[in-house]
């Protein structure tokens, strides 16, 4: 090595010293930004949902309820004095992502988060919410795991699926009165969890599962599945999972000649459900909450969604918009956006919803579920009456 | 188990077979030809269902519900359709890497495979589109009894149309001027070029021919499964592709014959041991073949073989 040599080393060490003062500014310039947002003029709050892939639609139509109650409450002069910013992420029904999402939440300096969507991912994200001491409210993640791993934040304003697979696995038994199902989940935290309880429940009760089967989520052929049904004897068949699936699932089952009740859950609690069974399906039976079209205190939020996204609401918008004003209440109430103490208020007095009183017992889940079976009635979904 | 439920899982495996078969030709035949995997097969393919089920609209809104013609015609125009975004495919996404490391027509495929896909997501539909059933009853609600079990139009048509578009493609191939060259172009460009091929049209023939493969196989799945959606390509073009190594990739029989013990292995798996464990089975089987015989069951590119 040469003059020319040293003389390139010498440049090489001045061009690394250079970027070395300009990292160094770019970290005190940013630090200074932080430091001036210290004061902000907003309260941020995190909707979390699948917005892309097969959950897409009704993901995005939970998180477009809980938009509705925003702008409603930014209306009113926002919440504690200050407009509140939606930070609205995409998890797209990932697992994976769904932590992504949440760590991004979290940086955003979000007050607290409604959402996810998905079981599989309210799941792994509320770790992370939890550890940055932020509320997490879910309007549509049934899995019991969730507010069973003692997270003091974790809140969710739907059933959960131990307590949706016993109202599923009665109806089976006491009201359909048959002793044979067979079972087929799509193997995701929340399908195959439902398909679990109603598993065990029927089992107590005295029941047999001839059939107890998974499939992938992008699995829409059925037929092997239904001839080993068909060759089992089963007297009802249920599926654990979403209405993409669910709805040709059911279409294969009849095309197969089984005419056997078709029971599922409230996945399959969609518009498009019935647009892919049609209106005349016989024997289909779901589960699901209390049936908002006829709550008189719903009305004007379903006039209100239809005039801003120009559709129906989704399966779940009514509860994206009852989180977010359960949520916004007790920050309210509590004066202040500290997890403790809204956490607090959340769990120790009955909130005002849409969907009428609810209460929080202290793990977070509803103290009423309220689950009731619906089936598929003059083109509509309808709430089956009670009794035989 | 009763024989009924033997013979009804074989038919169904068949069938299920013969959709992954009809994908599973377009990706043999561009490997065949270019020794590039067409990553993207998968989303022509779901971009020919939903071409057919927008058509079928238009045209019973146009002229009423006749069926044979609005469906004759609406094949057609899912074949021009996915014809159409597979020579874009070629001429935008690959054209230009052909003489690139090997990795990046594969990369670039992977990226219209997403891009098509969201496109397909933003645009057209986000959620689940049923096919109309009025066109796919009489095929589905007819059968021909096996023994104690049956097998509906619909099954049969499918598995037909694979036989004969396999047939087809192989007579094509191996019998016609054009298939010698295409069999050139597959074995050294540069030399097919010389003695007066049309190598870029050769190709482009190709992806075109293979598109418009794809679009048919998307019409028969989306009467098959009775929904189509943005992601159906994903999974059957995963399987097809699978299919496609287990029989000898770039081997129009071979693609054939791997897509019929994937759909057999599927449905025996789901009776033995339940649909969950499909993917096991499925990949072991893979595993073994390629263990035993690294180029496929029946080998690979045939022109090779030449």
């Amino acid at each position: 090595m040469g003059r020319g040599g040293l003389h390139r080393n010498v440049r090489k060490l001045s061009l690394l010293l250079i970027l070395g003062v300009l990292f160094t500014a770019g970290v005190v310039l940013t630090g200074c930004q932080k430091g001036q947002n210290a004061a902000p003029t907003t309260i941020k709050i995190g909707l979390a949902g699948a917005q892309t892939g097969s959950d897409g639609q009704i993901g995005l139509s939970m998180l477009n309820g809980s938009k509705i109650a925003i702008d409603e409450w930014n209306a009113k002069g926002g919440l504690l004095g200050k407009q509140i910013e939606p930070v609205i992420l995409d998890d797209e029904a990932s697992g994976q992502k769904a932590v992504t999402v949440a760590q991004s939440l979290i940086d955003a300096g979000v007050a607290a988060v409604i959402g996810h969507f998905n079981s599989g991912c309210t799941i792994p994200a509320s770790r992370h919410y939890n550890d940055a001491k932020i509320v997490e409210i879910s309007p549509g993640s049934t899995n019991p795991t969730y507010t069973e791993q003692g997270f003091p934040y974790a809140f969710r304003i739907c059933g959960r699926d131990d307590q949706q697979g016993v109202i599923i696995a009665a109806f089976l038994h006491d009201q359909l009165k048959v002793n044979k199902i067979a079972i087929l989940d799509d193997k995701t935290t929340y399908g195959e969890g439902l398909a679990n309880v109603v598993e065990k429940e029927f089992k107590a009760k005295g029941g047999t599962v001839v059939m107890s089967q998974g499939i992938g989520k992008d699995d829409r052929d059925f037929r092997a599945n239904l001839a080993v049904v068909k060759g089992s004897g089963a007297e009802a068949f249920v599926w654990g999972g979403m209405y993409g699936q669910g709805g040709p699932l059911c279409v294969q089952l009849r095309q197969a000649g089984l005419t056997i009740p078709f029971v599922s859950d409230d996945g399959c609690q969609d518009q498009a459900f019935l647009d892919t069974v049609g209106g005349k399906a016989q024997n289909v039976y779901l589960s699901f909450g209390k049936d908002f079209n006829t709550i008189p205190a719903a009305q004007p939020f379903l006039i209100k969604y239809k005039e801003t996204f120009g559709r129906e609401v989704g399966a779940y918008s009514v509860y994206g918009y009852d989180a977010a004003n359960v949520l916004f209440t007790a920050i309210e109430k509590a004066q202040s956006t500290d997890a403790d103490k809204v956490a607090a208020v959340m769990k120790g007095q009955p909130f005002d919803t849409v969907m009428g009183r609810i209460e929080f017992d202290s793990k977070g889940d509803l103290k009423e579920a309220g689950y009731v079976i619906w089936t598929v009635k003059d083109d509509k979904l309808q709430v089956l009456p009670s009794g035989p | 188990m009763t024989t009924q439920t033997l013979i009804e899982i074989t038919i169904n495996g068949i069938s299920r077979g013969a959709v992954y078969a009809l994908v599973a030709l377009g990706y043999t035949m561009v490997y065949g030809v270019l020794g590039m995997i067409n990553f993207a097969h998968g989303e022509i393919f779901m971009i020919g269902m939903f071409a057919c089920v927008y058509a079928l609209g238009i045209f019973a809104n146009a002229w009423g519900d006749q069926v044979l013609l609005n469906l004759g015609l609406a094949i057609a125009v899912a074949m021009i359709f996915s014809a159409a975004y597979g020579y874009a495919n070629e001429r935008i996404a690959y054209r230009r890497l052909r003489k690139a490391h090997v990795l990046a027509p594969l990369t670039s495929a992977i990226g219209i495979s997403t891009f098509l896909q969201y496109f397909i997501f933003l645009t057209v539909s986000r959620d689940t589109v049923n096919f109309p059933r009025y066109y796919s009853d009489y095929l589905t609600s007819h059968h021909v009894h096996i023994g104690p079990a049956e097998i509906t139009y619909l099954q049969l048509a499918i598995l037909g149309l694979t036989l004969v578009i396999m047939a087809g493609l192989f007579y094509l191939i191996n019998c016609t001027r054009l298939g010698i060259a295409l069999r050139a172009t597959a074995q050294d460009q540069l030399m097919a070029s010389l003695v007066g091929i049309p190598v870029n049209r050769i190709i482009a023939f190709t992806f075109i021919l293979g598109s418009a493969l794809a679009a048919i196989a998307g019409v028969m799945v989306s009467m098959y499964d009775n929904v189509l959606v943005f992601d159906a390509g994903y999974r059957v073009g995963l399987k097809a592709f699978t299919a496609a190594i287990l029989g000898g990739i770039g081997n129009v029989p071979g693609a054939v014959l791997g897509a019929l013990i994937l759909g057999l292995t599927e449905a025996l798996t789901t009776l033995q041991f339940g649909s969950q464990w499909n993917d096991v089975t499925t990949f072991v089987v893979l595993m073994l073949v390629l263990l035993l015989r690294p180029r496929g069951l029946l080998g690979e590119r045939v022109a090779d073989k030449v």
